[in-house]
């Protein structure tokens, strides 16, 4: 016979442990256990009985596994939060002496992260710890992203101190930075709450949400607190990171920061990019001269531009950046594709894109931004497809390539204006217009595309360059949609026609409801006769269907009867409607519209088809329910119900989309 | 100082005294009271009015006083301040010389006749250079004058005598006192003496000074020059003169042990040299820069198995565009639905929006809000592992045939066999599927022909006992009925074949012969003749004409017949029989043999074999006991979990079971899997009599029960082991009547067809196709 098993020695009861009994154990404060928790990712546990594991109030309490209070134990950090507690007992005994000095030379060796931004302590150990492997790293880089984007547009407050702000700028643009020498940023998409990207960073795919350019509004009881314990570890992190990526590109970390540019609102522009050996010497845009062929414009503007370019050339305007020529390395490093030489083997998938592609989209063209367009947002993205040469206007800030909104060399012009009317007949006032800094509020210069900041992003996430005519200043635009939704089979997709992706009864319900509405269009003196009469139809029809209903309970033989009086009456009822329409046509002298009442009785009998069809599939369901266990019976209603509400919804944006597209096509005609 | 003024006052007074005397008579009454101070020992110049010498400055003053008063009578006009002044100077001055020249002493002769000196009595003098002399003359203490004022004096001296009030000029005086002011005058009366207080000029002087806040005494330096009594010279002596000790030249080993506490602490870095604040923090924020790979030397750690981690946040959708397709933005019920439900409750927290440029775009005003409570989730949200289960959910549901597909199955009863008297008991159709065999009370075992339901041969076997159960020896080479009677065995061959097949019945049954006798002699070797399990023999001649050939006796009466798939072995169970109730009888040798000498588990029920395996199933009241035949020992016991067991059958696999009890279960067994049943069926509504699996290539069995009706199920078998067969009950037979509590008692399945023969107690058989 075993040892007797006492109770609350093993199993949940061993396993978890309460808040409260976590905190006591560390001996240590509540917020500090909290900043543990945030910083070494221990999070509470929900235990299986929770009755067991609570031994004795059945209050509702937040659980830790016990084993993760274990390993805090044993966590460095600890010491340092007792110290800072050691010392702060030390400052409030010398205030309460009176000592003044003595506490204010404690005071001064108190670490105050939340005034100064900076701790005593370091957090590498714990990011070390926590994200054994780089790839782990990224693959949590989402929400260290998201906040420290936030926090770099956030405004400085006692909780928030200015210190803090300035490093997640830093650390933000030096991100963007990899992402534009490495041209990993893959999509972006604008939507109402700020601006996502995604990034694929040695596999990972990175997607982070940075708000728009606005003062950020806090509404509700928000703990900056527990934020800035979040940032402070994320401000560690991507430190980490940062370094690392910047060294695999071979670059140096950190980039020269320049803070009279950035004291001048150059943002990217305040870093200067170096790689690692100094042989590396700064290159300027490598695809100038094949820009020439594409800009096209009239021989007068293109002189100009060459002119310009030699300049550059001479200048060296903007060629901080050190990266190596992508087209030489490209060469070398691109994947080779597989053809396969007989047929008949199998295809292995390969990698679409070898890199090359998305990143040199924008590599030919010239942007100039306008004033009221998000510069920043703009700016990473143009750089991270490829762009070399971005321009806008100097309110916008330093680090243009051109503050001249004449400049000839530019071959986009983004603009956010309701309307450009183009100077027609100032063709050649606007020469001389050039000797002016500035053109007139609705003026534009001919030999440049003028788009809508929409056609940047619209570009980038379909990886080609789109129409601009779509795109114009003023125009309607097409929908903005999100790139990062996976269209799986069956759910609704705005990007396909409505045709193609209506169910076949909701197909006839539409040509129905069609027919229906131009038949009102065609008879609106004798509809009201008709749908009384239609309205009897329908209630008998309805009350005989209640009966069979009823009836097919009872076995098999009355249910085929109920089918056969189904068969009956639609065939009834267009009969009726048949005569209804013959008489209406007597009496108003046209002809019998024969071809409209056959494919009405064939959409009927489609439509009847279809309900039978559906009756059956439902009974076999059922039939095959009754044979599951209660368990799996729950399990598959519960499935059915999530997809029928998924599907519902899918519904009702067809149907939205039929009745817009009904009142569009109306509206034409 | 002090004491030279007095002395010089005095002597002025003296002098004044003279000059006083033509004004005595104008106060007589003052004159009266001097004569009472008569000891005088001055030289005789002072009068009366001079009392006393010894209160000094106010008969002084009093002698101004009255000598100014008569000086001022002399000289009102003429004389001045000045020129008084003067002449008390020029007095004074007289009178110094004048002490200092006259002698203190009186030559006088003594008795001898010489000189001698006799010295002046010395007058101790209170005002000499005594101090304590100069206190208040009046001794009447603080009290005010004017209690006096009724009586001529104003007090007492020291010596008890009484002051006189001084003289008060009368009304003229005093007019002439307010129209001339004397030097010195104060207008206050002294209130010790009586009289009016004047004031000398060098009082004066001193009040004026100290009016003006001076310095009283004239010539006092307030700031002389220091006299340094203590310079910084250095001595030219030193105080001791003893040697300096040997401490002061050695290094101390204190001060040098603290110096070394500093030098470590410097090294160490836990001193700094100061640095201004605002340096020392620039200096921290350079020094925090530190950059280096962290991933130096990373080796992949599988993640814990505890651990969960952090579900990331959705993609956004189609809806949350600033500028999403029109379909998805919401209509204005759906808007209002949605700003009245709570935030909580909300199944989105955002309303799809349109701008129609980005410029118009605003800030999402909750943003922080969202940021925040994700940081909330990661941190104080439980983790919880979900198996979703990510598939259709119509691959939960059992594939369940169709019901085109469990057809074909018996459905009504197209034959009906009669004949028998009373209830019949077993039926059993032949392996060929052409004739159906019954037996009853009545004794008789009929044969019918299968298709057309007549009645083509009957034996009767008994007269009395009931025949319990008919069965067909398998296999088409021979066609053999076998029936037991009580304790009897019989097998026939009833006379409805072809005679090829009856003569090849014939040898079956009689090959058997010559190894009985064989078998008989091997078992009397034990010595004790003992009573063999069965006796082997021919029935006799009127069971031989009718076609009953072989007669097999047995202890106890027999209940069940069941034949090994060869058609050579068949086992028989009288439940009754105790240690013989189960035997095992071969054709072909006609020997019977008894497996088991004790069968653990109550009286057995029925038995039998395994339809591919050398196994032996025999059922006892509550369990099935399956026995490997060849290793002679037990595999496994099956229990059902019911009362009492009524009959078995195996599935044509080998790997299933079913079981039918009295007390209404039908109970299905994987043999494979476990020894409780797979699925128990309850259907019926009294005790079930026989189960039976088609033998053939139908996946169909069925049940009959008391109640009168047959149960026919479809069961799908597979081979996979994740999947249990699949049992659907398809139809319900009735139509057998219930006689006494007794339904159908028996069924047999058609070889070939999905047919069903039942037996039935009102004394009828069924064919149901």
């Amino acid at each position: 016979m075993g040892r007797i098993k006492k109770k609350g020695e093993a199993g949940n009861a061993k396993n978890y442990i309460t808040r409260t009994q976590a905190v006591k154990k560390l001996q240590i404060s509540l917020p500090d256990f909290r900043k543990l928790c945030i910083w070494k990712g221990i999070f509470p546990r929900e235990p299986r009985n929770r009755k067991k594991a609570s031994k004795s109030s059945t209050a509702s309490t937040t659980f830790y596994y016990a084993k993760d209070i274990q390993f805090l134990l044993h966590e460095p950090l600890l010491q340092k939060f007792r110290e800072q507690k050691a010392l702060e007992k030390k400052i409030s005994k010398a205030l309460g002496r009176g000592d003044v000095g003595d506490a204010s030379r404690l005071e001064r060796n108190a670490a105050r992260p939340e005034k100064t931004g900076k701790p005593r302590y370091t957090l590498d150990h714990v990011i070390r710890d926590r994200y054994p492997t780089f790839v782990d790293a990224v693959r949590d880089l989402d929400d260290c992203l998201s906040m420290l984007f936030l926090f770099a547009n956030l405004p400085s407050t006692s909780t928030v101190p200015a210190k803090m702000i300035a490093r997640c700028e830093r650390l933000c643009l030096e991100f963007e930075h990899y992402l534009i020498v490495s041209q990993s940023l893959r999509k972006s998409f604008l939507s109402i709450k700020g601006i996502y990207y995604q990034a694929n960073i040695q596999g990972e795919d990175v997607l982070w949400l940075v708000p728009y350019k606005f003062n950020q509004r806090v509404v509700g009881d928000v703990d900056f607190r527990i934020m800035g314990t979040f940032v402070e570890f994320y401000m560690t992190l991507l430190g980490f990171v940062n370094f690392r990526l910047y060294t695999s590109v071979g670059l140096k970390y950190p980039p020269k920061f320049d803070q009279n540019k950035d004291n001048e609102a150059a943002e990217l522009g305040a870093f200067k990019i170096e790689g690692n050996h100094a042989a590396t010497a700064s290159i300027e845009p490598a695809q100038l001269t094949s820009s020439d062929s594409v800009a096209q414009p009239d021989p007068k503007t293109q002189a100009e531009v060459n002119k310009l370019i030699r300049q550059m050339k001479d200048t060296a305007v903007e060629g901080d950046k050190a990266e190596a020529d992508p087209e030489t390395e490209e060469s070398v490093n691109a994947i080779d594709k597989f053809e396969p030489a007989v047929p008949g083997g199998d295809v292995l998938p390969q990698p679409s894109y070898s890199g090359s592609e998305p990143g040199s989209l924008f590599a030919n063209c010239t942007f100039y931004l306008s004033r009221e367009t998000p510069r920043q947002s703009l700016e990473f993205i143009l750089r991270a497809f490829g762009c070399k040469r971005i321009g806008w206007d100097s309110v916008l800030g330093e680090g243009a390539y051109t503050t001249n909104e004449l400049d000839p060399s530019i071959t986009h012009h983004i603009v956010d204006r309701p309307v450009i009317q183009a100077a027609t007949e100032e063709e050649e006032g606007g020469e001389d217009n050039q000797t002016s800094q500035k053109l007139g509020p609705n003026q534009r210069i001919p030999g440049r595309i003028y788009v809508q900041p929409q056609w940047v992003w619209d570009s980038i996430n379909d990886e080609e360059l789109k129409r601009p005519d779509e795109y114009a200043p003023g125009a309607q635009l097409p929908p903005h949609l999100s790139p990062f939704v996976q269209n799986t089979q069956g759910a609704y997709d705005p990007t396909l026609p409505l045709k193609d992706q209506e169910t076949e009864g909701e197909a006839l319900e539409d040509s129905d409801e069609e027919e229906v509405e131009e038949e009102e269009d065609d008879s609106l003196a004798v509809k009201k006769p008709r749908a009384t009469a239609d309205g009897m139809d329908v209630d008998a029809s309805d009350d005989d269907e209640d009966d069979a209903d009823d009836g097919s309970f009872g076995g098999f033989s009355e249910d085929e009867k109920s089918a056969g009086e189904n068969d009956e009456e639609p065939d009834s009822e267009s009969e009726e409607l048949r005569n209804q329409q013959e008489l209406e046509a007597e009496l108003s002298g046209k002809p019998v519209k024969q071809t409209k009442v056959d494919s009405r009785s064939q959409k009927l009998e489609a439509k009847k088809k279809l309900a039978q069809k559906a009756k059956e599939e439902a009974e076999e369901i059922e039939r095959a329910k009754g044979m599951l266990s209660k368990k799996k019976r729950k399990l598959f209603e519960q499935m059915q119900y999530t997809n029928n509400k998924k599907s519902a919804e899918d519904q009702k944006l067809r149907a939205k989309r039929r009745k817009l597209e009904k009142q569009k096509a109306r509206a034409k005609a | 100082m002090g004491s030279a003024k007095p002395s010089l006052k005095r002597k002025a007074s003296n002098i004044e005294a003279n000059a006083a005397a033509a004004a005595k008579p104008s106060s007589p009454a003052q004159d009266s009271d001097v004569d009472d101070s008569g000891d005088e020992n001055f030289d005789g110049l002072l009068d009366g009015v001079l009392d006393d010498d010894e209160d000094s400055e106010d008969n002084a003053s009093e002698f101004d006083q009255s000598a100014e008063e008569y000086g001022s009578e002399d000289d009102i006009a003429s004389e001045d301040i000045p020129t008084d002044d003067e002449d008390k100077l020029a007095l004074t001055n007289g009178i110094h010389e004048d002490e200092d020249d006259r002698p203190n002493y009186q030559i006088e002769k003594d008795a001898n006749g010489g000189i001698r000196y006799v010295y002046d009595e010395i007058d101790p003098v209170y005002d000499s250079d005594d101090s304590d002399a100069q206190g208040p003359v009046n001794t009447i203490g603080n009290i005010p004058l004017s209690f006096y004022d009724s009586y001529p004096h104003i007090g007492y001296d020291i010596n008890g005598k009484k002051i006189l009030r001084p003289a008060t000029g009368d009304a003229l005086d005093s007019l002439l006192d307010s129209i001339e002011l004397p030097e010195g005058w104060t207008g206050l009366t002294d209130p010790e003496t009586g009289k009016p207080l004047n004031l000398s000029r060098d009082e004066l002087e001193l009040l004026r000074r100290v009016q003006m806040k001076e310095v009283p005494e004239e010539g006092y330096d307030m700031y002389p020059d220091t006299v340094e009594w203590y310079t910084s010279q250095v001595e030219q002596f030193p105080l001791s003169a003893a040697p300096e000790p040997k401490r002061r030249f050695v290094p101390s080993k204190h001060e040098a042990k603290r110096v070394m506490k500093l030098v470590k602490a410097i090294r160490e870095g836990r001193i700094l040299p100061y640095k201004p604040p605002e340096e020392r923090e620039k200096e921290q924020e350079e020094e925090e820069e530190v950059h280096y790979d962290l991933w130096a030397d990373e080796t992949p750690r599988p993640p814990n198995v505890m651990h969960i981690p952090a579900p990331k946040l959705a993609p956004p959708g189609y809806d949350l565009s600033y500028n999403p397709p029109p379909e998805y933005l919401p209509t204005n019920a759906e808007k209002k639905a949605w700003e009245e439900t709570d935030p909580e409750e909300r199944e989105k927290t955002y309303l799809p929006q349109k701008y129609d440029s980005l410029r118009r775009t605003p800030a999402y005003d909750q943003f922080v809000k969202e940021r925040f409570e994700r940081c909330l989730d990661l941190y104080l949200a439980p983790r919880v592992r979900k198996n979703r289960l990510n598939i259709d959910p119509t691959s939960l549901l059992p594939k369940l045939p169709r019901p085109e597909e469990l057809r074909p199955f018996p459905t009504v009863a197209s034959i009906e066999f009669t004949g028998h008297e009373g209830r019949v008991r077993s039926v059993a159709i032949d392996p060929s599927g052409q004739w159906l065999a019954s037996s009853g009370d009545d004794g008789t075992v009929r044969v019918y022909g299968l298709s057309d339901g007549k009645q083509q041969w009957q034996a009767k076997l008994s007269s009395e006992d009931p025949i319990d159960v008919v069965r067909w020896r398998p296999g088409q080479d021979a066609l053999i009925l076998s029936a037991a009677v009580g304790e009897d065995i019989y097998l026939m061959i009833p006379s409805i074949m072809n005679p090829e097949l009856e003569q090849a019945s014939r040898a079956v049954l009689d090959a058997g012969f010559g190894y009985a006798s064989n078998a008989k002699q091997q078992t009397t070797a034990t010595g004790a003749r003992k009573d063999p399990p069965a006796k082997w023999a021919r029935p006799g001649s009127r069971l031989e004409d009718e076609g009953v050939l072989l007669k097999a006796t047995v202890r106890s009466p027999i209940k069940t017949i069941n034949w090994h798939r060869r058609g050579d072995f068949f086992c028989t169970v009288s439940p009754t029989g105790q240690r013989s109730a189960v035997a095992i009888h071969t054709l072909s040798k006609h020997l019977t043999q008894i497996p088991f000498r004790k069968l653990p588990g109550g009286a057995p029920q029925t038995a039998s074999f395994h339809p591919s395996r050398p196994l032996f199933f025999v059922a006892t009241q509550r369990t099935i006991r399956c026995y490997d035949l060849q290793r002679q020992e037990l595999v496994k016991t099956v229990q059902p979990g019911c009362r009492w067991i009524s009959s078995f059958d195996i599935h044509p696999s080998g790997d299933h079971l079913i079981a039918g009890s009295y007390d209404r279960r039908l109970l299905w067994h994987d043999l494979e899997m476990s020894i409780r049943p797979y699925k128990t069926l309850r259907f019926h509504e009294q005790a079930i009599r026989s189960v039976k699996f088609h033998p053939g290539s139908y996946p169909l069995f069925a049940d009959c029960s008391d109640d009168g009706t047959l149960q026919i199920f479809h069961s799908k078998v597979v081979n996979d082991l994740m999947e249990g067969p699949t049992i659907t009950p398809v139809k319900m037979l009735s139509g057998h009547r219930v006689v006494s509590k007794l339904g159908v008692t028996d069924i047999a399945w058609h070889p070939h067809h999905p047919w069903i023969a039942s037996a039935s107690a009102d004394g009828t058989c069924r064919l149901w196709t």
